[in-house]
């Protein structure tokens, strides 16, 4: 039985929306295991991708706790509509650049969301994130030293950053979209400061990289309110995709 | 420089003996030298001399199982994203990884043979060289995943087993981490295999259709019979068993685990003949395994396609980034 | 500057306190993917606990048997070129002393 939770359906909405996310980007970077550019770097993107499914399965089961249901119960048997993760991620995994254009915003929000959360009042999240941080360590490795090269590049390997850059960048901030009942997560010390201000934090230290790179920075402007709703056709085929096997065979054991 | 003191040992501690591979000998010399160590159980590293016949035999022997498991991925992967709980999610992406990484391993003692990765994945496009049967295959539902995670993986670790010996010595090497690794796979696909086989109606029934459809191949797998002393990758201690002894080690460890879950074997023929001490069965269709091996079979060309495709989709970041000189 | 890809051996460390052991090769552009890589192919289900990276070319190969097998004897130099059995035997005989309980050393 997990510890008594504070700020209840907050908090709830909370552990959805970093589950979400790290669900559905470990998907799509799954996507890329057998036909990355090289093998090693197939190797090196797989691993990414499955600490991204460990720590939803880390996060769905805290919210296992909380709700009654259980971790793949809720990962898996919802209506699409019903899923919280940013729009950001919505977009496909797309070519080589989109995957890395993608990660590297994702990344470095979810790094500015854990520091944000690590000190929290509700130890059993506080300590998951402790240990979600020391593996992210590995993953901003990774997407920086890429981000860099395919720059650095220049030509055809810029040019589709470059887009992909611009593709994204509506959506970038969107990790940073505000939480049903938001002030209760800060009132009751889960999380450290609101979204918008996680947001602005965010800001300060990827617009100077991306400047630095004469990369095209994340849209000016808030992050929406319905930015983790309305997702489209992308979620929606990985929906179908994830949903597949266990939908043939309802309340089957796998 | 490899540290031979954190070897197993294989050969006993008086001293090995080194032939001496002067340049001033004849090849005729050089060549019986060398045979005569590599019969007697020496082993060879990628720096050594070695004939022609040698290294050819080692290469195309490493390229066809780097091939293999690189196209055995194929056939998984589609899965990945269908998984139907966090755990196999979790488990599928860590054995096509390890897939994916035996390619890696396998390709790479075949580059340190002298030829280049480009250049062997152009030879596995254009079908002149091969990969193993299994792989050309359907999988049409979870469990097929589920099976050949377990049986198809069994079959190929019953083969790698034997070749951890191997005379040349980088893939000895490189059968051992294998072997660590497969064996995890084996345990994730009996686990699948074993949940179905008693779960509802609907999973035991996909179970035994799977088994029904995948034994013809498993049992193709290891190759036809062939005598050992005409065998030249034997000779060459590359390998050490012949198809039939590994075949009837399949069976002996694996038919009593299939039948103990409830499964039917779709072999009526298929025994255990005391007397012999071996496994009798209906001969496995050759003419099928001809096919399938030169690319004619169920998924081999679109699997191959799907390979031309998505080393084009990423040729731009291995030109950029990686600085792969492409071949092709 | 067009990179290019070069193999990078890759030593790891199984337990605390072991040596250092030769795992394998990643074919990398620079250090900072062949790192990447090495951790990947010889550390990615936590199997090592160190990893030495290093640049196939800039290790030396020795393999000269003149170098490491000379021919001439060198048993002065190892455990077995001491047999003392015979001489210890006589020894015991003269001093009428029993021979020591078996221990090391």
């Amino acid at each position: 039985m997990t510890a008594a939770a504070p700020a209840g359906p907050a908090l709830e909405a909370l552990l959805c929306s970093m589950a979400d996310d790290e669900f559905v980007i470990g998907s799509s970077d799954s996507e890329w295991t057998g036909i990355a550019p090289v093998l090693e770097e197939d190797v090196a993107m797989s691993s990414l991708a499955q600490d991204e499914i460990g720590h939803a399965a880390a996060l769905y089961g805290l919210l296992a706790g909380l709700t009654g249901r259980d971790a793949d119960a809720l990962a898996y048997d919802r209506p699409p509509d019903d899923y919280r993760h940013a729009r950001l991620l919505d977009h496909g995994r797309g070519d080589w650049a989109m995957t890395i254009a993608r990660r590297y915003l994702y990344e470095t929000a979810d790094a500015v969301r854990l520091d944000a959360l690590v000190g929290g009042s509700w130890s059993p999240l506080a300590d998951l994130v402790g240990k979600l941080r020391r593996e992210e360590r590995y993953h901003r490795m990774h997407v920086e030293a890429w981000l860099e090269r395919l720059a650095g590049a220049g030509g055809e390997s810029r040019d589709r950053l470059e887009t992909a850059l611009r593709s994204l960048a509506p959506d970038a901030a969107t990790v940073f979209t505000p939480l049903p009942d938001e002030p209760e997560l800060v009132r009751a010390g889960v999380l450290e400061a609101p979204m918008p201000a996680l947001e602005g934090r965010w800001r300060e230290t990827v617009e100077p990289v991306l400047r630095a790179l004469d990369l095209p920075a994340p849209a000016p402007g808030a992050a929406p309110p319905d930015g983790r709703e309305g997702h489209g056709e992308a979620f929606r085929w990985l929906w179908g995709e994830f949903t597949s096997v266990r939908a043939a065979d309802p309340g089957a054991t796998w | 420089m490899t540290d031979p003191l954190a070897l197993e040992p294989i050969l006993a501690p008086p001293e090995r003996s080194r032939p001496a591979f002067n340049e001033e000998r004849p090849h005729d010399e050089r060549f019986a030298l060398f045979e005569a160590h590599v019969v007697a159980g020496g082993k060879v590293e990628p720096t050594d001399w070695m004939p022609d016949e040698y290294r050819n035999a080692v290469l195309r022997f490493v390229e066809m199982h780097a091939n293999s498991e690189l196209m055995g991925v194929l056939p998984e992967r589609e899965w990945l994203m269908r998984a139907p709980t966090l755990r196999r999610k979790l488990a599928l992406t860590a054995k096509v990884q390890d897939e994916v990484g035996h390619a890696q391993l396998l390709y790479r003692v075949a580059e340190d043979l002298g030829k280049t990765r480009e250049a062997m994945y152009d030879d596995l496009l254009a079908g002149n060289t091969k990969f193993h049967n299994v792989f050309h295959y359907p999988t049409r539902g979870w469990a097929d995943v589920g099976l050949i995670a377990w049986l198809v993986d069994a079959a190929a670790i019953v083969a790698q087993q034997a070749l951890r010996d191997s005379s040349y010595a980088p893939y000895a090497r490189t059968m051992r981490k294998i072997c660590w690794e497969e064996s995890v796979h084996i345990m994730h696909g009996r686990d699948v295999v074993v949940t179905m086989a008693t779960g509802t109606a609907t999973q035991q029934a996909a179970i035994q259709d799977a088994l029904d459809r995948w034994w013809g191949p498993l049992m193709q797998m290891h190759g036809p019979r062939s005598p050992r002393d005409k065998d030249r990758d034997i000779h060459w201690r590359i390998k050490a068993k012949t198809s039939e002894e590994l075949r009837q080690e399949f069976l002996t460890i694996y038919v009593p685990r299939i039948r103990e879950i409830g499964l039917v074997i779709p072999d009526p023929e298929l025994r255990w003949d005391a007397e012999a001490g071996v496994w009798d069965y209906a001969e496995p269709d050759w003419a099928e395994l001809r096919t399938v091996v030169t690319n004619h079979g169920p998924m081999s060309q679109q699997r191959l396609e799907f390979r031309r495709i998505s080393r084009e989709e990423t040729r731009w970041v291995r030109e950029a980034v990686l600085g792969v000189p492409d071949a092709a | 500057m067009t990179p290019t890809l070069e193999p990078w051996e890759v030593f790891r460390q199984e337990r605390e306190g072991e040596p250092m052991r030769h795992g394998g090769s990643v074919m990398a552009p620079d250090a900072e993917l062949a790192a990447h890589y090495a951790r990947e192919m010889f550390g990615r289900r936590q199997e090592s606990v160190r990893l030495w990276v290093v640049r196939r070319s800039d290790v030396i190969d020795i393999d000269d048997a003149d170098l490491l097998q000379p021919p001439l004897d060198r048993s002065f130099k190892k455990p077995g070129g001491y047999v003392m059995r015979d001489k210890l035997a006589a020894a015991r005989e003269a001093s009428g002393q029993p021979k020591p309980k078996a221990r090391s050393g």
